[in-house]
This record gives structure tokens, C-alpha cells and sequence, in this order.
């Protein structure tokens, strides 16, 4: 009787069926065409002529300078937003996790970017830092710092978007770590400044243990997210100066969809695309998803 | 004694101060956001190193006038309307596809079940943002391009609510189903009338995201979405951004116009944004 219920059901496909139109038509289908046109010469501007070229697009891609550009600038910003991002989050989480007064104050301040869109964020920004009328030069003229070029540089374009990036993300990962936080119990605490243990000690051998998942999913999920990276260039730089902030996703939908070469673009689609399949079953293994997926 | 309690007082002082100012760096954008959008344009630049940069126009009057400039210049009504027709019809949709999938998913056994679920937790590692482009052929040969419907439909599913939703179902035991039948009760009214009220903190967790989600869409739309009537606030703003003349209190206003509603999301719905922090969440995108 108790499996009965469960058993007799090829009704079971009625529940599933929209879900799994949806995700077959606009994620698993898109991704199955990506390998397909990724060995032909699909272009949309001239679509009759599309035949198969075999790996010609994977050897351009080799040895193109601005998808190799593209990976350079990735690299930039997942080595730097990792611990700055990370680490801002934990140290906020660690200020808002102390009693102290104004403690609601702080964290509504330390969360308030969040709830801004990144299209809000990417356009606030552009005034904000504009070099010749801007805030920021406006205010660092106060500290005696000179006008600084910002995202017309292309050596400070790219850092500019990892600060923004930093700003608006940090506050909500704040939060997760502040969940982490609260989770680890008072008496452990208790327990080892009775013991003597001063408040480096106990957050170098208490705080950091325990917090050791919630800093791994934070860490594995920026990591992922951070590959992802469009929003902010396409609005802000639109890939430059001198390509100092083309990112592989705006590459891919520049090529793609601006230039409409979509053969071309499917083998990057591919290739980063794989990669980071490739990083996130790596990051399953690491946080263990797998185990708790069954 | 006491001047290690002084030394405490000193301290607490010190560190509140600094906490103070790492709290204006992160006030400060928004803040000017929000001061920009209530005084003239030349105020604006005129206070632009001074602190009243961060205080709209003393004169009241002053307040309302970006906004209604805007509001003369462009419909920002519809931008609103678009992009809440969007985010309510996302949320409502996702909600019952995404828990309708959970429930066959956690409450049927049949053929191909193991093998379908593998799938969709292999879907889960597919990254949407690098098959955009192949996305977009499809909406355009379902001829879905320029209306609701391609912004709409591709949201309304997604392989981690579908997990969440299965383990919540999975959670709920078996036997209420089956004094449900009992009474003779149908699989779609216990999931309509049991299940689905059971699984309310999903319900509110999914459906938040999913607003979320919508509201903050950027790229998507702008790619399937060519008569301006039909944008949102998202893409209304790069739109207004570029459509000359140029006015930075224009700009700020429609920034701080598109940026409440969320404001009210948040605070109406935080708790249950940590619970899905699974779903990719971090601001990068």
C-alpha cells in the first residue's frame, strides 16, 4: 500500500512536462546547437551559405588576439575579486556580528548595493567615476589626489569594474557568512577565553574552522559567477579601452550576436562554456553537493 | 581599573567612527544616486566637490523637477508596468512549473524518473550565459521575438528550484498522500490544495528569486526585445542613457525610479533570500 500510491503513475509526465519543455528548448537545445554550429561557418547575414568547416573555427580561435585578450582580463578579475570580494564580505560580517550600537544602521549600509541592479550599478558608476566630471575626482581632490582616468584607462579600467564589482556584491555574501556566524555556539567561544585565548586566537582557531562550508560555497560559487562577467563592461567600457575589459561572455555575444558570426561564436561557446562545466563539477566535488543531490 | 575602562570607552569610540566611515563608502554611491535626482543639472555639477553633492536642492520646488521632465520625455509608466508585468508573471510562472516538476519528480515513481532527474542535475552546470546567442535562434524560430512571451517563458523554469522543490516535497511524508486518496481526493487536488500550501517557505524563496531575477534582467531582453513600449525599467535605463539630450538628474531619477521596488522586495522578503543563496546569487553576472 505504501509504495502503491507512488507506483502506478505515467501521469507522473503531465507534472513534468512544461518544466521540462522549457529547459529542452531553451538550455539543453542551445547548448547541443553550439557544438553543431561551432563546425560550421554559420553566418546570419548570409545564412543560405552555411556548410560544415570542419575545425577552422577552433584554429581562428587559437590564434585570435582578442579572445586570448578576453581570457587575460577573466583571469584579472577572478585572481583579484576573489579575496577582495571574499574578504570584504567576512570582515563586514565580522563587524555586523558584534553587539554594538548602530549595528542595524551598518548592515542596511553594508547591504544597500545589493538590492541595486548591475544595468543601475554599471550606469551609476559611469558618472560617478567620469574623469573630468565625476564624484570620485570631485572627492579625491579633497585628499590632494589628482584626476584620476579611471574607465577611460586601460590600465585602470578593469580595476575600476573589480572595485564596482566588489561594492555591489560583497553585501550579500555578508549575509551568508553572517548565517555562518551565528551557527557557531557561544560556549566555544566561552570555553576558550577561559582558557586565555586572546581575540586573534579564537578567530584564527575557532571562527575560521567553522566557517570553513560557508567560506568554501561562497568562495566556489564567486569563483563560478565571476567567469560570467558582462553586464558591467558592456555598459560601462563596452570592452575597452584597447580592450582592457572584453570579458569571453561579451566576446562571445559580441561576435555573436553583434556581428551575427555565429559559427565562430559557438566554438567559443563551447570551449569557455566547457570550462566552466568542467570548474563547477570541481566545485561539486569540493563543497560535496554530490552527496546531499541523491 | 578605571584606565583600562577609559581605554575600552576610547576604543569602542574609535572603532565606531571607522565602522562609520567604511558604512558611508558604501552609502555614498546611492546616496548621490538619490541627492542628483532632486536638484538642477548645473547644481549638480556645481556641488560636485562639495558635501552637498550628497543633499538635493534646499529649495524644495526643486525636488520633483527631474522627474518630471523625465516623466514628460519619456513613458516611464510603461517601462514600470512592462517590467512588473514581467516580474509577476515570471514569479507566478516559475513558482508552478518549477514545483509542479518537483512533485512529479518526488511523489511518482515511473519509467525514466532516475534518468531524467540525472539530466536535469547535469543542466544545473550548463552556464545560460554562454548560449545566448543560440538561445535567441531558438526564440526567433518559435517567432517568439518582440513580444512577452521571449521574455517570459525561458524564466519560467529552472533545474535548482526544481531540486528545491523536490526536497521539500520528499520532506512531506507519504501517508498524507495517501489518506488524501483515501477520501478520494486526485493527485492534482492534493498537490494543489496539500502539497503546495506545505511547501510555502519554497513557495516564497523561489518566487522571491525569481522576481528578483526578472527585475534585475538585463541582456535578455534587450536582445529579444526591439519596439521600446515594450522594455523594461532595465533596458529603459541604458535606453535613456543614450537618447540625446543627456540630463544627469534625468538619469539618477529613472536610476532611483527602477531601484525602489526592489528596496520593497527586500525588506518585505529578506529572510527568505539566504535560503536559496545556492542559486547562484553573488553579484558578478
Amino acid at each position: 500500500m505504501h509504495r502503491n500510491s507512488l507506483t502506478r503513475s505515467s501521469q507522473a509526465w503531465l507534472y513534468i512536462f512544461p518544466a521540462l519543455l522549457i529547459l529542452t528548448l531553451f538550455l539543453f537545445i542551445p547548448a547541443l546547437m553550439s557544438i553543431y554550429y561551432s563546425f560550421t561557418n554559420f553566418n546570419m547575414l548570409s545564412p543560405q551559405t552555411r556548410v560544415f568547416n570542419g575545425l577552422t573555427n577552433y584554429i581562428t580561435l587559437l590564434k585570435d588576439p582578442i579572445f586570448g585578450r578576453s581570457l587575460r582580463n577573466i583571469g584579472q578579475f577572478v585572481i583579484f575579486i576573489m579575496p577582495l570580494q571574499v574578504g570584504t564580505a567576512l570582515g563586514l560580517a565580522l563587524i555586523v556580528n558584534k553587539k554594538r550600537a548602530g549595528n542595524t544602521f551598518f548592515k542596511i549600509s553594508f547591504f544597500a548595493p545589493v538590492v541595486v541592479s548591475l544595468a543601475v550599478t554599471s550606469v551609476l558608476w559611469l558618472y560617478i567615476l567620469n574623469p573630468e566630471q565625476g564624484l570620485l575626482n570631485g572627492v579625491l581632490s579633497h585628499f590632494g589626489i589628482s584626476a584620476q582616468p579611471f574607465l577611460t584607462s586601460p590600465k585602470q579600467a578593469m580595476f575600476a569594474i573589480i572595485g564596482i564589482s566588489t561594492w555591489q556584491g560583497a553585501g550579500y555574501q555578508m549575509l551568508i557568512f553572517l548565517a555562518g556566524l551565528q551557527n557557531i555556539p557561544t560556549d566555544v567561544y566561552e570555553a576558550a577565553e577561559l582558557d586565555g585565548a586572546n581575540a586573534w586566537e579564537r578567530f584564527i582557531h575557532i571562527t575560521l574552522p567553522m566557517l570553513k562550508p560557508t567560506s568554501v560555497m561562497i568562495l566556489t560559487t564567486t569563483f563560478i559567477d565571476a567567469f560570467k562577467l558582462i553586464i558591467q563592461p558592456m555598459v560601462m567600457t563596452q570592452g575597452g579601452p584597447m580592450n582592457s575589459t572584453i570579458t569571453p561572455v561579451y566576446y562571445i555575444y559580441r561576435t555573436g550576436f553583434t556581428d551575427r558570426q555565429l559559427g565562430y561564436a559557438s566554438a567559443m561557446s563551447v570551449i569557455y562554456g566547457a570550462a566552466i562545466i568542467i570548474f563547477t563539477i570541481v566545485q561539486r566535488r569540493i563543497t560535496g553537493d554530490d552527496n546531499n543531490v541523491k | 581599573m578605571s584606565n583600562s575602562h577609559k581605554a575600552k570607552i576610547a576604543k569602542t569610540i574609535i572603532s565606531t567612527i571607522l565602522i562609520t566611515l567604511l558604512a558611508l563608502l558604501f552609502l555614498f554611491p546611492l546616496v548621490w544616486m538619490i541627492a542628483s535626482s532632486m536638484k538642477s543639472e548645473s547644481a549638480i555639477y556645481h556641488d560636485l566637490s562639495s558635501y552637498r553633492a550628497f543633499l538635493p536642492a534646499f529649495d524644495i520646488n526643486q525636488w520633483g523637477k527631474a522627474y518630471s521632465s523625465l516623466l514628460a520625455r519619456f513613458n516611464v509608466f510603461i517601462y514600470i508596468l512592462n517590467s512588473l508585468f514581467y516580474g509577476l508573471s515570471v514569479t507566478a510562472g516559475s513558482v508552478i512549473v518549477n514545483s509542479l516538476a518537483g512533485y512529479g519528480f518526488s511523489k511518482f515513481r515511473f519509467k525514466g524518473r532516475r534518468f531524467l532527474f540525472g539530466l536535469l542535475l547535469a543542466m544545473l552546470v550548463i552556464p545560460g550565459e554562454t548560449i545566448i546567442i543560440q538561445k535567441f535562434q531558438i526564440a526567433r524560430g518559435l517567432g517568439m521575438l518582440n513580444t512577452p512571451f521571449a521574455v517570459i517563458v525561458p524564466a519560467l523554469a529552472g533545474p535548482f528550484n526544481i531540486y528545491m522543490f523536490k526536497n521539500f516535497f520528499d520532506a512531506i511524508s507519504n501517508d498524507i498522500i495517501e489518506s488524501a486518496q483515501l477520501e478520494g481526493a486526485g493527485m492534482f487536488r492534493i498537490y494543489w490544495q496539500i502539497m503546495l500550501p506545505m511547501a510555502k517557505p519554497a513557495v516564497a524563496t523561489v518566487g522571491t528569486l525569481s522576481f528578483i531575477g526578472s527585475w534585475n534582467d538585463y541582456i535578455w531582453p534587450l536582445m529579444v526585445l526591439t519596439d521600446s513600449s515594450k522594455f523594461p525599467l532595465q533596458v529603459a535605463i541604458t535606453n535613456i542613457n543614450n537618447s540625446q539630450p543627456v540630463y544627469m538628474n534625468q538619469v539618477m531619477a529613472i536610476l532611483t525610479i527602477s531601484t525602489i521596488p526592489l528596496i520593497l522586495v527586500y525588506i518585505f522578503f529578506q529572510k527568505y533570500l539566504v535560503q536559496g543563496m545556492g542559486a547562484s546569487g553573488t553579484g558578478e553576472k
